[in-house]
């Protein structure tokens, strides 16, 4: 049904597997990870990079996926939801949202992590006024952001201390 | 610790069930089950770019024949049932027939292989429109002389609540009558009065309304679907509009959900969906867009009110007159009539004589649809706002003259209800305290000027009809809750878990609760008006017990004793009067082989099944014979209370506002777990930050003018206060009725926050404000007229 003879070719690195995608040139790095890759983690809230719901890493640095188009994810390495824990074992920014009560509905809770880890990749002894200016991006209308502040803090303290990333 | 203490779990801050599937980002809500569906068809609509038009044609054909589309849908087709549900051109999301009554509705719905051809489709259709005169401002559209929402040939509804309607677009009126108001004004030392108003806001859950219908073979349907009720919304309107799907052959199932704060009460997408599900008879995908989650899915209802107060010298408020209207928007019949909205003005000071006008009136603007606290923020602005305009009158202070008329337990409120729950006078002193509202700002001489204001509130539970709950004893002795309520994030599951858990006294590791399936879980109504805990909760206890009670029959004719001689705990049965101490649980279920299936008694594979039906005390109608003067002992279930203060900046050369500090309180009863309360707290603080200094909806041409994220600006990190400067308590006045004696909470603390910042604005700057939100716009001309009007 659709043309492909306009599709490209994208070699890029998702949670630290290769992959090799031929894809239409127009379509959104979300929808890719979505519907194509079954990466139903990242999640979409909007189509203008405002809610922060579709946040990634992108070579370490928080993206909003809804405004990417694949061709910019050629040759880079990306990081969603699916690809912060080991094995069983929760990152310490996923278990900090836990033991806080940082999720209700869940639903920006990818974009948060994803968010907060970037924020943590950039400066490690990201202060309270660090964390809620790289916050920002990201909407929560269910728990608002004082516990999610928190779990920030706490994991980074936990981070800072343990030497786990 | 006794064993007894150990599984009591009410008041303890267990952990949430759901959060580590969310962590991970292995939740499925509702859209990631479409890589399920290799057939997926993909719904797209056109939408009316006018706020009221004739549709005079609509020719489909080259969108009917574009290869990949599936079936399109326009309101004149034979499949839709009109008759039976006149106001679907309006509501439920189905295309417009012959009229479009807001920008935004509406018009042509196209089914496609891909969302880009149901997008290329949609630009083939071809409308022509013939504009009429529209009314988008609802005090214009109140006037007897309004122009006209709908055309007359339409169908205007007659007033709800047995009063005809006053002009073309009142839909209904709630008129109470407390003691004599005109006599109480006349022996008032103290009259004031104003106006105010409360602006259109949406929801703006992250998540997108939608879902995915299923068809099978025989013509049913599984729908799912991040709408509210599976049974109460979903499925009952299902059926009703198609009256061929037969009950047994329409299935609702709710995933793991985004909140949505009241604005999926109505099936919004769920027709539309089904409709071309029938007519495919292949899968559909239906998902509104941001833009439509603004410009198509509900608003709030705004709410304008004109509100007088009267009191004596001493503080003590005597009368109150208080004319409101609901803007319903655009909705032909519905059952808005102004009670929801004017409850707010009649359940937090003792009053004794109240004259109540209220009224709900249509606008060629989305439909409105109930928005976390059901007009209470909206009707309370103007009361808590007026209480402090009678303060300064009567040289009293903030707090003294809130805690001199709330209303006490015991008390009769207005509508004739005693009162059997309220924390508020606490709630109250605790803001005051946090924020020293005695102490004065300190002042730096910038532009930015500091005042701080507090502010108190309350909220009805409307009874909302019955929920029930299935508790299943398995025959390993773990236990199973099967409820419909809606989970979308406030945590019930979690919470109604820790009540079965406690009514067991067992290990809460060994209760998991199922969620909402139509196939598998009971009937409840919605998640509605802080209902759940109560009501779901409450049918919860009643089915654990009739479960513990089962057990307790079998366990005693195991050893030959009457069912008032065992006791469940701890996964065993203990007994009195036996020289057996205890069985476990497990043990009362006989093991089966092929030969012995038929033996009486519990078997193992076959859980005990316990009933539990709860149904709120039927709402007393509030018109008719005997209640001529709209009051009746039984108007709702029960209220929960909140107070808020703030301290706050304003820039007098901008009109910006920055909240500095806060103190939020809640009466929430007792609460069943305090961190779920407190996450409550803390985002009904901050959305209600933004619907007071930010975020409403903007209308040009009679068309929204901000229906994105970058316009219609939401509270984010930025705007809310340092973490040590936000602060919240919980106080609880237990409620006799609810479950553990608990309420239902998350709204009255929305109410408390706008008004509390509008005091401080005023101790800061001198103006106060009538109109919500407080966007720097409206308070910077406060402050140029202010400035005008000192000088002259």
């Amino acid at each position: 049904m659709q043309n492909r003879a306009n599709y490209i070719q994208v070699e890029c690195e998702i949670n630290g597997k290769a992959v090799d995608l031929l894809v239409s040139p127009d379509r959104t790095v979300v929808d890719v990870l979505r519907n194509e890759l079954g990466l139903t983690g990242t999640k979409q809230g909007c189509d203008d990079g405002n809610c922060g719901a579709c946040t990634i890493l992108v070579d370490g640095k928080a993206a909003k996926s809804c405004s990417m188009l694949i061709g910019q994810a050629r040759n880079k390495k990306i990081t969603t939801i699916e690809g912060v824990s080991n094995g069983d074992v929760l990152h310490p920014m996923q278990q900090a949202f836990i033991d806080h009560f940082a999720i209700q509905c869940g639903f920006c809770t990818p974009g948060m992590i994803m968010t907060a880890i970037a924020i943590l990749n950039e400066n490690p002894n990201a202060t309270e006024e660090d964390i809620r200016e790289g916050l920002h991006g990201n909407l929560c209308r269910c728990t608002g952001y004082v516990k999610v502040v928190e779990a920030i803090e706490d994991a980074r303290d936990k981070i800072n201390a343990g030497g786990v990333n | 610790m006794s064993d007894c203490e150990k599984t009591n779990y009410i008041g303890k801050s267990v952990q949430r069930v759901d959060v580590y599937e969310k962590a991970t980002g292995k939740a499925k809500y509702f859209e990631d089950y479409q890589v399920q569906y290799r057939d997926l068809l993909h719904v797209k609509v056109l939408r009316s770019p006018h706020a009221h038009a004739k549709i005079v044609s609509i020719d489909a054909s080259a969108a009917e024949a574009l290869p990949g589309v599936a079936t399109v849908v326009k309101g004149s087709d034979p499949d839709i049932a009109w008759a039976d549900i006149p106001y679907a051109s309006s509501y439920y999301g189905n295309p417009a027939k012959d009229e479009v009554i807001w920008a935004g509705q509406a018009v042509v719905a196209v089914a496609a292989e891909s969302i880009e051809i149901a997008e290329q489709a949609l630009e083939l259709v071809k409308v022509v429109y013939e504009e009429l005169p529209y009314v988008v401002d609802q005090r214009e559209a109140f006037k007897a002389d309004a122009v006209s929402v709908t055309s007359p040939e339409l169908g205007i509804a007659a007033g709800y609540g047995g009063v005809q309607p006053e002009g073309p677009n009142v839909m209904g009126s709630y008129k109470l009558t407390h003691g004599d108001v005109e006599k109480a004004f006349a022996e008032a030392d103290v009259i004031v009065e104003e106006e105010y108003q409360a602006g259109k806001k949406s929801t703006s859950q992250i998540e997108c309304n939608g879902s995915i219908v299923e068809y099978h073979e025989g013509g049913g349907v599984t729908i799912i679907t991040n709408g509210c009720g599976v049974h109460g919304v979903v499925k009952n309107h299902i059926l009703t509009m198609y009256p061929q799907l037969s009950s047994n052959k329409v299935r609702v199932i709710q995933p793991v959900t985004g909140g949505s704060f009241g604005n999926r009460l109505f099936p919004l997408v769920e027709p539309l969906a089904v409709l071309m599900a029938l007519r495919t008879k292949r899968t559909v995908s239906y998902v509104l867009t941001r833009k439509e989650m603004y410009t198509s899915s509900p608003s709030n209802w705004p709410v304008y009110t004109k509100l007088k107060l009267g009191a004596k010298k001493d503080g003590t408020i005597i009368a109150e007159k208080l004319e409101l209207v609901e803007d319903a928007g655009a909705q032909i019949r519905g059952y808005f009539d102004g009670r929801l909205s004017s409850s707010g003005l009649m359940c937090v000071y003792n009053i004794p004589n109240v004259q109540c006008d209220s009224y709900a009136v249509r606008t060629n603007t989305m439909p409105c649809a109930p928005y976390r606290g059901l007009g209470c923020a909206e009707s309370e602005w103007a009361m808590e706002n007026l209480i402090d305009v009678l303060a300064e009158k009567l040289d009293m202070d903030p707090l003294e003259i809130r805690l001199k008329n709330i209303l006490k337990k015991g008390e009769t409120n207005p509508y004739g209800e005693k009162v059997t729950s309220i924390g508020l006078g606490r709630c109250l002193e605790a803001v005051a305290d946090a924020i020293n509202i005695d102490e004065p700002c300190q002042q730096d001489g910038g532009p930015w000027k500091y005042g701080k204001g507090i502010a108190a509130a309350g909220k009805q539970n409307t009874p909302l009809g019955r929920a029930e709950a299935d508790c299943l004893v398995h025959s390993d002795g773990s236990i199973e809750l099967l409820v419909s309520c809606d989970e979308q994030g406030m945590g019930v599951q979690t919470t109604l878990r820790q009540m079965a858990a406690t009514e067991f006294q067992i290990d809460i590791e060994k209760v998991k609760v199922t969620r909402a399936d139509t196939a598998i879980t009971p009937y409840d109504n919605f998640g509605a008006s802080s209902r759940t805990t109560y009501t779901t909760g409450n049918a919860v206890i009643i089915a654990c017990q009739d479960a513990i009670d089962q057990l307790k029959e079998a366990a005693g004719r195991k050893v030959g004793l009457a069912k008032k001689q065992v006791t469940i705990k701890n996964g065993k049965a203990y007994f009195v009067g036996s020289n057996i101490e205890s069985i476990d649980i497990a043990d009362l279920y006989e093991p089966f082989s092929f030969f012995t299936q038929q033996t009486w008694g519990l078997l193992k594979g076959t859980p005990v099944r316990g009933r539990g039906v709860f149904c709120p005390a039927p709402a007393v109608e509030w018109f008719g014979p005997g209640h001529e003067d709209g009051r009746t002992p039984r108007m709702w279930n029960w209220y929960q209370y909140s107070a808020f203060g703030a301290e706050v900046a304003v820039n007098e050369e901008t009109g910006q506002i920055k909240i500095l500090k806060l103190m939020s309180t809640a009466d929430t009863g007792n609460p069943i777990n305090p961190k779920l309360v407190e996450g409550q707290i803390d985002g009904g603080v901050i959305m209600a930050l933004g619907f007071s200094i930010m975020d409403h909806h903007m209308f040009q041409d009679g068309k929204m003018m901000n229906p994105n994220m970058s316009d219609y600006r939401l509270p984010t990190t930025l705007e809310t206060p340092l973490q040590k400067n936000f602060m919240r308590a919980i106080l609880p006045d237990p409620l006799p009725d609810g479950p553990f004696n608990a309420k239902g909470m998350a709204e009255s603390i929305m109410i408390p926050v706008g008004p509390a910042i509008a005091a401080a604005i005023y101790q800061a700057i001198g103006v106060r404000p009538t109109e919500m939100p407080m966007t720097a716009e409206r308070v910077l001309k406060l402050i140029k007229d202010k400035e005008a009007s000192d000088a002259k």
